[in-house]
């Protein structure tokens, strides 16, 4: 397919083959798969928060090993973990890039009248790194944990019940939706003999972009219903599940909080 | 005692469209109806209307001949939208037939066991972890379902329950459908089903008018009434329509193959 619908219809596909093979990872027996959901959130949302927390570069790398372990520990292929963070962490360097010019310092390197500097060279290395520990953390625990089971360590923690129905519904309901997308734009390709020029592709695009639109609408409507007949008029109520942390549980949450708090001492000393 | 008591009851779209005109429909307590009618008559508009989930235009409804508002008896109420998508909203299957009975006060052990059942009923045990927009057309059609009935309503209101489904798993909700102890109204295009789920049958018509009410029998077996409403009688009818009287023809697969074997000797 060709065109700005057929590269559309691509992009979708690539986009739910990308989940699919997620759920295949977290459907694995590993070390991040066997922990309580509640445990993992915390975890790696704590060692984010310690890559926050840190401004230098060994401690974003010594970070950054740990979630390589958790990885090789997980079954999760580091290419897999490098592919899904690649992009953010990229876009990242090259936005932070002119500091390397920008930032006072002493010049390392010169050309075309400017000068690269120390300070702007160790910033853009730090903050790229920063970025990728904190993405490749955040795929990790897309990659071991089922989106159902964050849903449920969520409501677990007592994070309010409207706001996680909605981090749910809106991710159910993304898929339902890429679903219609890429059925509309399949069956204006079923019908298009020949080859069309990019400006029919752009003409037919605002079509199915405003056919998607009303559908999208539409279907809001009918799951409002769908909800309201088994009792969505009523305030959430959904049923409590629990389970007995072990001691891998608790060695995890406490590598977690020995990780944040060394951070910090790192940088408030 | 009505369950279900509805007059002149209309809807019309914003656009001025009068979907359904003028309804008169009671439905007594352990009745089964089947509400027929040919596409775009407003078959899926008078089961969101009756189930409370679109509002009328005119007319009133009154449930269990004690209200007038749905929302007081939503648990009482099973209803059961035509596609699946709008129905199965959750992160995965257990969850969404989880959704009803939660939202609807059945307490955890209860619900357990009833979604155990029903996912065993309807070959969904193996898939109560997936999420539903992995599963095929005809297994969120029996989650769908599964949901429906998870928190046991009085009044079952099914849009299409059969649509998607194949034979082995129509003939199991079929059967879920005839065991079913409260009512049951079900609302399809397919007039094959109708005399396996229902013993009174409610036609609406093109104009979204009701065009006929009463037996299975007298109805299905009116090629008159049913062609001029976009229907042909079931295909056990046309066989035996000249040959048999309508009060002995037979409804269905079985009662055709039992007439034949008799006849047979």
């Amino acid at each position: 397919m060709t065109g700005i619908l057929g590269r559309s219809a691509e992009s979708v596909a690539v986009a739910l083959r990308g989940v699919f093979a997620a759920e295949r990872v977290a459907a694995r027996d590993g070390f991040l798969q066997r922990r309580d959901p509640r445990v993992s959130l915390c975890s790696i949302t704590g060692l984010a928060l310690a890559v926050v927390i840190a401004r230098t570069l060994p401690v974003t790398v010594a970070i950054g090993l740990v979630t390589v372990a958790l990885a090789r520990l997980s079954a999760v292929p580091l290419w897999r973990l490098v592919a899904r963070s690649a992009v953010v962490t990229l876009a990242s360097a090259v936005v932070v890039l002119p500091q390397v010019v920008l930032l006072p310092g002493e010049p390392v390197a010169r050309g075309l009248g400017l000068a690269v500097t120390d300070a702007g060279v160790a910033y853009v290395l730090t903050f790229t790194a920063r970025v990728g520990v904190g993405v490749a953390l955040l795929s990790l625990l897309a990659l071991t944990t089922p989106f159902s089971a964050i849903v449920a360590a969520l409501r677990a923690l007592r994070v309010p019940v409207a706001l996680v129905w909605v981090v749910a519904v809106t991710y159910r309901y993304l898929f339902l939706f890429f679903a219609e997308l890429r059925r509309l734009v399949l069956a204006r390709n079923s019908r298009t003999a020949g080859g069309s020029t990019a400006r029919d592709g752009w003409r037919d695009a605002r079509r199915i972009a405003g056919a998607f639109l009303l559908r999208a609408l539409d279907r809001g409507e009918r799951v409002g219903r769908g909800m309201r007949a088994r009792g969505g008029a009523r305030p959430p109520s959904p049923y409590e599940r629990s389970r007995a942390l072990d001691r891998h549980d608790y060695a995890l949450a406490a590598l977690a909080v020995a990780v944040v708090v060394g951070s910090g001492v790192v940088r408030w000393t | 005692m009505d369950v279900i008591d509805a007059r002149g009851v209309t809807h019309e779209y914003p656009d001025g469209t009068t979907a359904i005109r003028d309804v008169d429909i009671r439905v007594e307590r352990g009745e089964r109806v089947a509400v027929v009618g040919a596409n775009g008559s407003g078959k899926s508009t008078l089961q969101l209307v009756l189930g409370g989930l679109v509002d009328r235009t005119a007319g009133t409804i009154r449930y269990f001949e004690e209200t007038t508002d749905p929302e007081a008896v939503r648990e009482r109420l099973g209803v059961l939208l035509q596609d699946p998508d709008d129905y199965l909203f959750n992160t995965t299957v257990r969850e969404d037939l989880e959704y009803g009975p939660s939202q609807l006060g059945v307490p955890k052990e209860a619900a357990t066991r009833r979604i155990r059942r029903l996912a065993a009923d309807l070959g969904l045990s193996e898939l109560l972890d997936r999420p539903p927009f992995r599963l095929s057309g005809g297994e969120k059609q029996r989650a769908a379902v599964a949901s429906a009935l998870a928190f046991e309503p009085d009044v079952l209101l099914f849009d299409e329950p059969l649509g998607a489904v194949d034979a082995r798993y129509r003939a199991r909700i079929v059967e879920l459908i005839a065991d079913h102890e409260g009512t049951v109204l079900v609302f399809t295009p397919s007039l094959a089903a109708v005399p396996e789920v229902a013993e009174r049958v409610v036609l609406v018509g093109r104009d979204g008018s009701i065009a006929a009410d009463g037996p299975v029998r007298s109805v299905l077996t009116d090629r008159q009434l049913l062609t001029t409403h976009g229907l042909r009688p079931p295909p056990t009818v046309r066989l035996f329509e000249g040959i048999l009287d309508p009060a002995e023809m037979p409804l269905t697969v079985s009662e055709a193959r039992r007439y034949l074997e008799r006849q047979c000797g």
